[in-house]
């Protein structure tokens, strides 16, 4: 069967190819730095994200990386890393949220919307008058995680590590918190500061995902691990492991397509987090 | 007979909610080893009375006193457990089983950032295996009927060896076997452990077959120690009302009667 054996090489033959091309890929600084950079940020998102997905505020990632690109346009204006700038807007942008609900000046999603467009419009603001869109800025509203430099991989590093190890050593009290908020205050938890704390991390890891996938889609990377692990209907322990296998597998997954297809990174990773959820959907209803 | 450490005293207590006073120059003690039932019409101020002891409401007037602390000073929160009436309406897909639930009520404010030892797990699974629920350990928790929910978080409350235990309604909607083991068990907990317990209960029977206390109110709190000569009636219809009927008999409570 001479056709079949033919198809058989151009198969065999395009795996070759795949193969040399990815290790050829990870010989590249760019490409290692994209995979590290990627991998910290998937991990946080997973771990943060989950809870966020709990506590019923999953449109939060939306309204603060809106609200950060406020403070990006500052940085790139001001000649300042805009990570920086950007995290100074999104930790603001949390607390006030986090105030308007608690003072009942507005229910959380109207918060959101508020911040959303006050961090937006300003970042507008500072645009137009700078005179126009750069490069640089619609690499923060799409994301480039290929062109990720020393600087910014060293600021991603510390703000993930620093993320997780909050979250590692207060997890239980913040799934406490979640679970009710009421019993975890009279069990003595100190749930005003924690909350606070909570806060800050997101902002963090809102502002570090941005350079993965952008503005725009920031929202889809901290909640589609999470609420596809929840598909499966597994204990906390399980659920939160799923969290983390999942979005470092869409992550990884992305980059190294998008570096195989040359497309958007950006779009593939939250495309491929977004199959990856419809699989879970089924396998939760169909599988069991 | 010596006399018992007070755990709660409450003297001229008033709450104000919405701008009405749901509790009123209310006084009572509880000692310890108590199993005290609060009971009374619905909106009579019971849950009200219970977060008052916790110090969860502001208070117009009076003093409340835990542990012989006031309560404004009071800071071992450990001693007390608390399992609320919306305890068991929880998001049913919330990720957790059994058991990981009952280990967070060894989550405190005295172990932050601490990780859970195996000798916190081996009290985990103690409180369940007391509670009747250790087949259910592996289970999500969104799974469970309302009597296993209501046992799971009765389970979580006594992780942490309370020596008083607050529960407001724990069996709204739950069959009449479930209730009755249900009261059983804590009635086990009250005379094996001296565990002071307080519960809202609509189920005046369990109130006055199992517990040596009962806190009657509307508004007014009315309070008396059940003896079989008490005059249950007389004292109920100071909440209820005039119409209210309740014949009590001993023989009723088919030997769980505390002083038979």
């Amino acid at each position: 069967m001479p056709s079949m054996s033919t198809s058989a090489k151009g198969l065999s033959g395009m795996s070759d190819f795949f193969i040399e091309e990815i290790i050829r890929l990870l010989g590249y600084q760019f490409f290692q730095y994209a995979l590290l950079g990627g991998a910290l940020v998937a991990l946080t998102c997973a771990v943060v994200g989950l809870l966020i997905v709990l506590r019923k505020e999953s449109m939060i990632g939306d309204s603060v990386a809106h609200t950060a690109f406020g403070g990006i346009a500052i940085g790139i204006l001001l000649g300042v890393e805009p990570i920086l700038t950007a995290l100074v807007f999104a930790v603001f942008s949390v607390l006030l949220i986090a105030y308007m609900r608690t003072r009942g000046l507005a229910h959380s999603d109207a918060a959101m919307a508020v911040m959303l467009a006050a961090g937006f419009s300003l970042g507008l603001i500072v645009v137009s008058a700078a005179g126009g869109f750069t490069v640089d800025l619609f690499s923060y509203l799409f994301g480039s995680i290929l062109t990720i430099d020393t600087t910014e991989l060293v600021i991603t590093a510390i703000l993930a590590i620093f993320s997780l190890a909050i979250m590692g050593i207060f997890y239980k009290e913040l799934l406490s918190i979640t679970f009710d908020e009421q019993a975890a205050r009279l069990n003595g938890i100190p749930v005003t500061a924690l909350s606070i704390a909570f806060n800050v991390l997101v902002a963090v890891t809102i502002v570090i995902s941005i350079k993965v996938v952008g503005i725009i889609l920031v929202a889809a990377l901290l909640v589609l691990p999470g609420l596809s692990a929840l598909q499966l209907d597994q204990s906390f322990r399980k659920t939160l492991l799923a969290s983390i296998f999942l979005a470092l597998l869409t992550t990884t997954l992305g980059i190294f397509i998008s570096a195989l297809f040359d497309v958007a990174a950006s779009g593939i990773i939250v495309f491929t987090a977004v199959g990856v959820f419809l699989l879970a959907v089924a396998y939760g209803r169909l599988g069991r | 007979m010596s006399e018992q450490e007070k755990i709660i005293e409450i003297r001229n207590l008033t709450v104000t909610r919405s701008n009405s006073k749901v509790i009123e120059s209310a006084n009572l003690t509880v000692e310890k080893a108590d199993y005290v039932g609060i009971c009374g019409p619905n909106g009579g101020g019971k849950t009200t009375l219970l977060l008052s002891m916790l110090g969860v409401l502001p208070r117009q007037e009076g003093n409340i006193s835990l542990f012989g602390q006031d309560i404004d000073e009071f800071r071992d929160w450990n001693r007390i457990a608390f399992v609320s009436q919306n305890a068991i309406n929880f998001d049913l897909h919330f990720p957790m089983t059994v058991r990981e639930m009952v280990g967070l009520g060894k989550v405190s404010g005295r172990n932050l950032g601490r990780r859970l030892k195996q000798e916190d797990w081996d009290k985990v699974d103690q409180s369940m295996e007391f509670m009747g629920i250790t087949p259910l350990a592996d289970r999500r928790i969104g799974q469970l009927s309302g009597g296993e929910k209501q046992r799971m978080f009765v389970a979580k409350a006594l992780v942490r060896n309370p020596e008083l235990v607050l529960l407001d309604e724990p069996l709204s909607g739950v069959d009449a076997e479930t209730t009755e083991q249900f009261y059983k068990l804590l009635s086990n907990l009250n005379l094996k452990n001296d565990t002071t317990i307080i519960v809202v209960s609509h189920d005046l029977t369990a109130v006055f077959c199992r517990m040596n206390k009962v806190i009657c109110v509307n508004r007014h709190v009315h309070s008396a120690t059940i003896t079989p000569d008490l005059d249950a009636e007389g004292l109920l219809k100071k909440a209820y009302g005039e119409h209210f009927h309740f014949a009590f008999h001993e023989h009723e409570c088919k030997g769980a009667f505390r002083n038979v």
